[in-house]
């Protein structure tokens, strides 16, 4: 009965990849090796980062909110965006549209990341005769991760692939970009400091994923205008 | 040179293969292995005895347990043959849970749930209402004498308990009984089905004080006997620690045996009687432990025995305490040895009397431990503070039998009593005003020490058959009595006769939360429209509305253009 469970949350969590890897253009131009390329990338950061937080990060005793520490990982956090932009601008992919190259950068990057820290608990608590709320909520956490990570990839690639910008919309980028990086110092600043329970957080990430994304849309579209 | 190359590019591949599998085949054992037992709440639970007289089968039969809770409140008709009932002690109707043994309805499981007042070694106040304690004897009574088709368990009340028993029976209430289809609480208790226990042993304990012989007597002395029986019988034998029986008679003996080793230390107070403790096992099945022990002893130590004093539940009484006999009071020896007791309970404040209850040779049932006594020929009695002989299997220490309901000060008195009038018989002192064992005197009985024993006692259930062999409770008594004997030895039999007991007393009760099979179909259906709605969105805004409908649409123009 339980494995039930475990089913749909997995198609909460990595059905909206498929889904989206399939119904854009994605699948027409075959990107897989782009997405297969950024989740390497991930694992990557992930790794750098991991051995960045044993060595700086001191472990606290209590849930306390401590203002440095939180400081140094947001700090830490902007190696994804490193890692964001050698997926981005370093690595050879194949000749497809910027369009498309920044979607299957940030699905890729997207996937590997719910693979790496949904999966296993997943696996291990889903299938438990009790029921929780919690890997419902984890699972829309993913969705609004992927469209956190294509937004972050849309910016990323607004400002380092293209180059001829209008010079007002620079700043409003750069800080977007900002917002979306440290979105997970928001997440824990509010879970701690505020008290706040995870579904409300949840559906916190998830209307700032969908502002982010319609703002990072409109974004890209006014920087399309002057190449056209 | 190529295929060369070739093939050893095949080969380093298919080593990298090979070498992959026993990764992945760990992998794959880990992966499955990974079954975590994450209950939401774990309770212990103590489970009702199961045994057997002359093979006829009582108490539970069962032990594991997989069904959903259901409450009182559930609707008339409602089938429960898969349910666990939850029954708080104070909502019990004895009659109800009569009904349903009686009728031999099919029921999954039977949880009762105790106040907090009767776990053993609970500190702190709420004295529980009387009504409770008989309601509970009630029950017990009627649980050790019925043969149970299904598992029944014994918890405390905690907050998790109540937070679900309140769940429960809000369901209950609205006509949601909780099965596979509407979700509920499920409780799971997976242990093994109980077995037999090969061969049950009793242990009697015994110590030997000598006493001082005079230069040139040559014959042996006489001795006086203390005993007690140690163990306890109750409804949950994980929480059978009888207090008062006999918990209560165990700290008296080791107080009297306590004070007359320090009488006895010195050879010049060392009286001309040698003195035997015994504490014999056994006792809740018709004294087996006290003959068999008598048997063993010496013919002519046993024909020394002058007098034997039997202590059974000596922890609450107030003011008048009973000597039970065999022997008809008008009997030399029984005349005596009661009006050493009077005498010294006149002089302390208190009132003792006499209970004559003949021995019916046919009937097997033994009544009183001095029965056993007399059945061999020797002299003794019971003091306690029962007015009638209980019943086989009662008053052994049950489950209402705790601590708070036990008084030091009965007991003090009562060693008092024992000890006064049997250093007067020694010493030659009848009917003079002495205090041997005086308030305020080096012989003085140790309040502290009886407390003491009596709280530990009172945390330690002793149902024989799941006493092992050097079990520490026995260990320590057998040192406690060293200490003030000269002489200990143990005595290990085998319960054999009509009883058989069966393990699994005591287990852990996971309470799971579980979801509905309606609730997963649900959710199915939420995420697959969900996903589908994605889906549409997304190929309408990236490559038309065209594109969306052609997907569904096989194209009809192939079939024209063929045509």
């Amino acid at each position: 009965m339980t494995l039930f469970h475990f089913f749909n949350c997995a198609i909460l969590t990595f059905g909206p990849h498929a889904v989206y890897y399939s119904a854009t253009p994605l699948s027409e131009y075959d990107t897989l090796g782009t997405s297969v390329k950024a989740a390497v990338v991930y694992l990557a950061t992930a790794l750098v980062k991991l051995v960045c937080l044993a060595t700086f990060l001191q472990v606290s005793e209590t849930e306390v909110f401590d203002p440095y520490q939180e400081a140094l990982k947001a700090m830490i956090g902007f190696i994804d965006v490193a890692g964001l932009y050698f997926a981005l601008a370093q690595l050879t992919h194949r000749n497809i549209s910027q369009n498309h190259k920044f979607q299957a950068v940030g699905l890729g990057w997207a996937f590997a990341d719910s693979v790496l820290h949904r999966l296993a608990p997943l696996w291990v608590g889903a299938r438990g005769l009790e029921f929780t709320w919690d890997y419902v909520l984890q699972g829309l956490e993913a969705n609004a991760n992927l469209v956190f990570t294509i937004s972050l990839a849309a910016l990323g690639s607004l400002m380092w692939l293209r180059k001829n910008k209008p010079k007002t919309l620079i700043p409003i980028i750069y800080t977007c970009a900002v917002i979306i990086a440290t979105m997970p110092s928001i997440t824990s600043y509010l879970r701690r400091v505020m008290g706040w329970h995870f579904p409300k957080v949840v559906g916190f990430e998830l209307m700032t994923s969908l502002v982010m994304a319609f703002i990072s849309c409109q974004l890209f579209i006014l920087c399309q205008r002057p190449s056209l | 040179m190529a295929e060369e190359k070739n093939s050893k590019q095949r080969h380093h591949r298919s080593m990298l293969l090979d070498s992959m599998y026993p990764v992945v085949a760990l992998m794959l054992v880990l992966v499955a292995c990974v079954e975590l037992c994450d209950a939401a709440t774990v309770v212990d639970v103590y489970r009702l005895i199961q045994y057997d007289i002359s093979g006829v089968p009582f108490g539970s039969r069962f032990s594991s347990l997989n069904h959903h809770a259901a409450s009182l409140s559930f609707q008339h008709g409602a089938d429960l043959s898969r349910s666990v009932l939850i029954l708080p002690l104070r909502e019990l109707d004895i009659a109800f849970v009569q009904d349903y043994i009686s009728q031999k309805q099919s029921l999954g499981g039977l949880l009762i749930l105790l106040p907090q007042t009767f776990r053993p070694g609970y500190i702190g106040g709420g004295e529980t209402q009387d009504g409770l304690r008989v309601l509970l004897a009630q029950l017990e009574k009627l649980l050790l004498h019925s043969n149970i088709p299904f598992p029944v368990y014994f918890a405390f009340e905690n907050e998790e308990t109540d937070a679900m028993l309140a769940d429960v029976k809000k369901n209950d209430a609205l006509g949601q009984q909780a099965t596979a289809t509407t979700g509920g609480y499920k409780l799971v208790i997976s242990v093994s089905e109980p077995r037999k226990i090969a061969s049950p042993t009793i242990t009697n304990i015994q110590g030997w004080l000598p006493g001082s012989r005079a230069d040139g007597d040559s014959n042996q002395l006489p001795t006086i006997a203390v005993v007690a029986s140690y163990d306890t019988f109750g409804a949950a034998p994980a929480l059978s620690v009888g207090s008062d029986s006999n918990g209560s008679g165990v700290v008296a003996l080791l107080e009297v045996a306590r004070l007359f080793s320090t009488l006895y230390s010195n050879p010049k107070t060392r009286g001309r009687y040698n003195l035997l403790f015994a504490l014999t096992s056994g006792g809740p099945y018709n004294y087996e432990g006290t003959q068999k022990w008598l048997k063993s002893l010496d013919q002519r130590m046993r024909e020394s025995i002058d007098y034997a004093i039997c202590l059974n539940s000596v922890g609450s009484w107030d003011n008048e305490l009973l000597v039970h006999v065999s022997k008809p009071p008008e009997n030399a020896y029984i005349k005596q040895i009661f009006e050493g007791f009077s005498n010294v309970a006149e002089d302390l404040g208190f009132q003792v009397s006499l209970k004559h209850k003949k021995i019916n040779i046919s009937n097997s049932r033994v009544a009183w431990e001095h029965e056993q006594f007399s059945r061999l020929r020797v002299t003794a009695a019971t003091v306690s503070e029962l007015l009638t002989p209980p019943e086989l299997l009662e008053s052994a220490g049950s489950l209402s039998d705790t601590r708070q309901h036990v008084n030091e000060d009965s007991i003090i008195k009562g060693v008092k009593l024992v000890a006064e009038s049997l250093a007067r018989h020694i010493y030659g002192h009848q009917g003079k005003d002495i205090q041997i064992f005086a308030d305020n005197s080096s012989l003085a009985v140790n309040r502290f020490y009886v407390k003491s024993w009596l709280d530990s006692l009172s945390q330690t259930p002793r149902v024989a058959p799941f006493l092992s062999k050097n079990e520490p409770l026995i260990m320590a008594l057998k040192k406690e009595l060293e200490d003030y004997t000269a002489e200990v030895s143990i005595q290990q039999e085998s319960l054999d006769g009509i009883f058989t007991f069966y393990d699994s007393t005591k287990a852990s009760l996971n309470i799971y939360q579980v979801a509905s099979v309606t609730f997963d179909l649900l959710l199915l259906l939420v995420l697959g429209s969900y996903l589908i709605m994605l889906f549409s969105f997304l190929v309408i805004t990236t490559r038309g509305l065209d594109d969306l409908i052609s997907i569904f649409r096989r194209p009809p123009s192939r079939k024209m253009k063929i045509a």
